[in-house]
């Protein structure tokens, strides 16, 4: 069993480090905004979250086509790696919303278009562990889960464009404002700081716990191997 | 027109400590499972050796 790499143990204070100074940056050093107060800063974080939420359910979809290519089951691994840790941003950035949304938009939860995306994204997700659950041979499984996250991957784009593309009052960060959104605001120098540093945070965090999560992948094909060969 | 900013510090408070909270749950989760992998492929291999001597 391999020991733990040099590189993934400097990632490990890295992400650490960069975590403590985002929480430092959204919460003492960004500015209270005037209309919402301090719930605001809930904003850095969930954006965040939603953020890496994504690019992991875009990385498994990747992965998902090199599996489908090459067969080589360690591009499994690394698909389900990328779901589990995503699944869980993408879950905290919905819960993280909800809370924004409550004094915003004075309600915890709307069947508004962003809002709904996202959790039909998270819930295909959810299934696809499910549909994983279901299957016992190996082979299939993974050929399942590749085309599923292929087909899943679908529902990104759509989330990330939701805002955009429909009358909605949820509040678009990059790009223009619509009309309906409530709880829109305009970033000053130190918003953008702590928003911007925080997105590069979470990414590093994202790799981190990716590295950690396939190493684990690996570890768990190890045992089973052990195990079949134990049992013959 | 005097704008009076509303008090929604528990909300914050609310959002952070959910974040920290599952964050710490999911590298707890992976810090158990990695573990009990280990304990387990220490198992096998042990059995394994057994099996070959």
């Amino acid at each position: 069993m391999n020991k733990k790499p040099v590189a993934l143990l400097v990632l490990d204070i890295l992400s650490l480090v960069f975590l403590v100074v985002a929480t430092y940056l959204a919460l003492f050093f960004a500015p209270m905004e005037a209309n919402m107060g301090n719930v605001q800063k809930v904003f850095y974080f969930h954006v965040a979250n939603a953020w890496v939420g994504m690019l992991g359910f875009i990385a498994a979809g990747v992965a998902g086509i090199v599996y489908l290519r090459s067969q080589d089951p360690k591009w499994d691994i690394v698909e389900v790696a990328a779901v589990e840790i995503s699944l869980v941003f993408f879950l905290i950035a919905i819960v993280l919303g909800s809370i924004w949304a409550k004094p915003a938009w004075n309600t915890w939860w709307t069947w508004e278009p962003r809002l709904t995306t996202a959790a039909i994204t998270e819930m295909i997700y959810l299934a696809y562990f499910m549909l994983r659950n279901g299957i016992e041979d190996p082979n299939r499984r993974a050929r399942f889960s590749a085309v599923y996250t292929l087909v899943g991957s679908v529902s990104v784009p759509i989330t990330f464009m939701a805002i955009r593309l429909f009358r909605t009052i949820h509040p678009v960060v990059i790009g223009t404002q619509s009309a309906q959104t409530q709880g829109g605001f305009n970033m000053t120098p130190d918003m953008k700081l702590a928003f911007f540093f925080s997105l590069f945070a979470f990414t590093v965090i994202f790799i981190d716990l990716f590295w950690h999560r396939i190493r684990l992948g690996i570890l768990a094909n190890k045992v089973e191997e052990l195990k079949l060969k134990v049992m013959e | 027109m005097v704008n009076i900013t509303p008090e929604t510090t528990n909300y914050m408070i609310a959002g952070y400590a959910v974040f920290f909270s599952m964050f710490i749950l999911f590298i707890a989760s992976l810090v158990v499972r990695w573990s009990n992998l280990k304990r387990d492929f220490h198992v096998f291999e042990d059995m394994e050796k057994e099996k070959k001597s």
